[in-house]
């Protein structure tokens, strides 16, 4: 547990050293080194991360990746072994109860008190907080049409899901961390719950958000940062992913044409690489002019005659296979 | 699992009303185990520890009668089950229940949450047994007896001593584990293994409940003070206990 410093939160809050740089000012969060095991499982390798003010933050990686604790690392819920975090301007200490008073966290693993009735529930998830946040939290609850007067138990999974939303949608802070917050949700409740994180990041605030559905990834974020193995392995941005479109060209071919000669027959020289999937050929060229693929492509009569060329597009969900190599969902 | 402080209230009620019960039946039974004490003495003779505690009661008239009944038979026996029961859910149960990471997330410190779950429990535990303790002159007059408030509140101070080292035990447990029952079944199953050594003479010395028999409480009503020996020691062996308690939920992961 990093216990280094002790200064009164103003005091930390605008060091020289967090002023200076601008990631450790207000609404971002900064990590550095961060490193992470239980027992012989490494969780989090060596980290760093920073993410500026404002926006919707996409945090992807299938399970067990690390994206759950990191976001735990970040609030203070799991002790820290090893590096910094800042977050909202200051750095993390002891059990970041100060960082929690800055942020709000709900947690992805969804497991409420049954006895408690929903306005209870509110009250605990926002003890700390003013009873403004309070009623905030009811108001939006109520809006998604949660009867608040009942008893925890009695609500369905995306009920609960939704109560935990309001509650951490409701305190006025400049981060708000989620953990699988739609999870469980039916599509017209998970766009409801996009409308509100969006209408939020436009106002100011920064909102990491962790999924695996893809849909809604696409839908809210910004930026998206890929964890897998406990490693960054892609951080992109809406223009570094046209960037890498960019590089992609997608032909099409008939029904029940035998591609698997295809990539050898137009050479390796033509692309950095090529793969075959169904009817489609895909390649991943080694910059962003396909004039000297196409010319390969037309030059070689041997081959059959493609129905559809693309170049350019690039969804999500190609973007997760070609870095985890399975499907997202 | 007891969460928040209208549970502890309830439950500590909840000990306080079987405490008071079982003290109210003792007391209106005195004068018929007065009048018959020699009989009681002839029966418990083929148990030599049960004949020693006749024999003591005996000596200690009322007073030995209400601190045997009260402080060594319900409050020992119920406060060491209540004390267990109260404290083993405190961490544990959450963590049992999966809202560990609920309970951690809200902007309050962990020394914060620890600490008022600490000493909600121990309330719980040891309100009642001052409380049930403080009716006992009342009842007294029933039957035409007294005893002094400050012999009663000193036997209080030493019994909640003793019932605060077990909460602490329970709690530290609590603290590290994730499973209250087990807790709750291996300590309640220590507890009646000790009580059943105390019940053996050869080895009776060997007994925790050889802190709170009714030999140690004539002896505090008797000399009129607290029996240092035996409380500081408790006080301070709850205290380490909070504190090592602390250490493993700062460093706990939900």
């Amino acid at each position: 547990m990093n216990s280094t410093r002790s200064a009164p939160p103003s005091e930390r809050a605008l060091t020289p050293a967090a002023a200076r740089t601008g990631l450790r000012s207000p609404g971002s969060i900064s990590v550095r080194g961060l490193t992470q095991s239980f027992g012989d499982k490494v969780a989090l390798a060596p980290l760093d991360l920073d993410i500026e003010p404002g926006g919707v933050i996409g945090l992807l990686g299938p399970n067990g990746s690390g994206k759950s604790t990191f976001m735990r690392l970040l609030v203070g819920l799991v002790p820290l072994q090893a590096g910094e975090i800042w977050v909202d301007g200051l750095r993390l200490e002891g059990d970041g109860v100060e960082i929690r008073q800055r942020t709000t966290y709900a947690p992805g693993e969804l497991h409420l008190y049954g006895e408690l009735r929903g306005r209870d529930q509110i009250a605990f998830l926002l003890r700390g907080r003013d009873r403004a946040t309070r009623r905030r939290a009811e108001a939006t609850a109520e809006g998604m049409g949660l009867p608040l007067d009942k008893r925890v138990r009695g609500y369905s999974h995306g009920m609960k899901r939704q109560l935990v939303f309001a509650a951490a949608m409701a305190p006025d802070v400049r981060i708000r961390i989620l953990d699988e917050i739609s999870e469980g949700l039916d599509p017209a409740k998970r766009s409801e719950v996009l409308d509100l994180i969006e209408a939020d990041a436009k106002s100011g605030t920064t909102i990491l958000l962790s999924s695996h559905h893809l849909g809604e990834v696409d839908r809210s974020c910004e930026r998206l940062v890929f964890i897998n193995a406990g490693k960054l392995i892609a951080d992109e941005t809406a223009s570094s992913v046209s960037e890498r479109a960019a590089r992609i060209v997608r032909v099409t071919y008939p029904e029940g044409v035998n591609l698997d000669d295809v990539p050898r027959a137009l050479g390796e020289s033509v692309a950095e690489s090529m793969r075959v999937e169904g009817r489609q050929l895909h390649v991943m060229l080694e910059t962003d002019d396909p004039r000297a693929f196409l010319e390969a492509l037309g030059a070689n009569r041997s081959l059959p005659a493609p129905v559809a060329i693309e170049h350019g597009k690039l969804s999500l969900r190609e973007l997760y296979r070609s870095l985890y190599g399975v499907e997202g969902t | 699992m007891i969460r928040g402080w209208k549970g502890y209230v309830v439950y500590g009620l909840g000990f306080l009303l079987v405490l008071e019960m079982m003290l109210a039946a003792a007391i209106y039974w005195w004068p018929s185990f007065a009048e018959n004490i020699g009989k009681y003495k002839v029966i418990a003779s083929p148990i030599p520890m049960l004949k020693q505690l006749v024999d003591q009661v005996d000596r200690g008239g009322v007073a030995g009668y209400v601190v045997g009944q009260h402080f060594f038979k319900g409050c020992a026996t119920l406060g060491t089950a209540a004390a267990i029961l109260f404290a083993s859910g405190a961490v544990a149960g959450e963590a049992h229940r999966g809202t560990m990471e609920l309970w951690l997330a809200r902007p309050v410190s962990r020394l914060r949450l620890l600490t008022e779950r600490y000493v909600l429990g121990l309330l719980a535990v040891i309100v009642p047994v001052f409380a049930s303790s403080y009716t006992i002159p009342a009842l007294l007059t029933r039957v035409d007896q007294t005893m002094q408030w400050s012999d009663l509140t000193r036997c209080s101070i030493h019994m909640a001593a003793f019932l605060g080292v077990v909460y602490s035990i329970a709690f530290l447990w609590s603290s590290l584990g994730s499973e209250p029952l087990r807790i709750s079944f291996v300590m309640l199953f220590a507890s009646i293994l000790t009580f059943a050594i105390y019940m053996v003479e050869t080895i009776t010395n060997y007994s925790l409940y050889r802190i709170v028999d009714i030999e140690v409480f004539m002896e505090i009503v008797m000399r009129n003070r607290l029996d240092w020996r035996f409380v500081g020691p408790m006080l301070a062996i709850s205290a380490v206990l909070y504190l090592l308690s602390l250490r493993a939920f700062q460093r706990r992961v939900p």
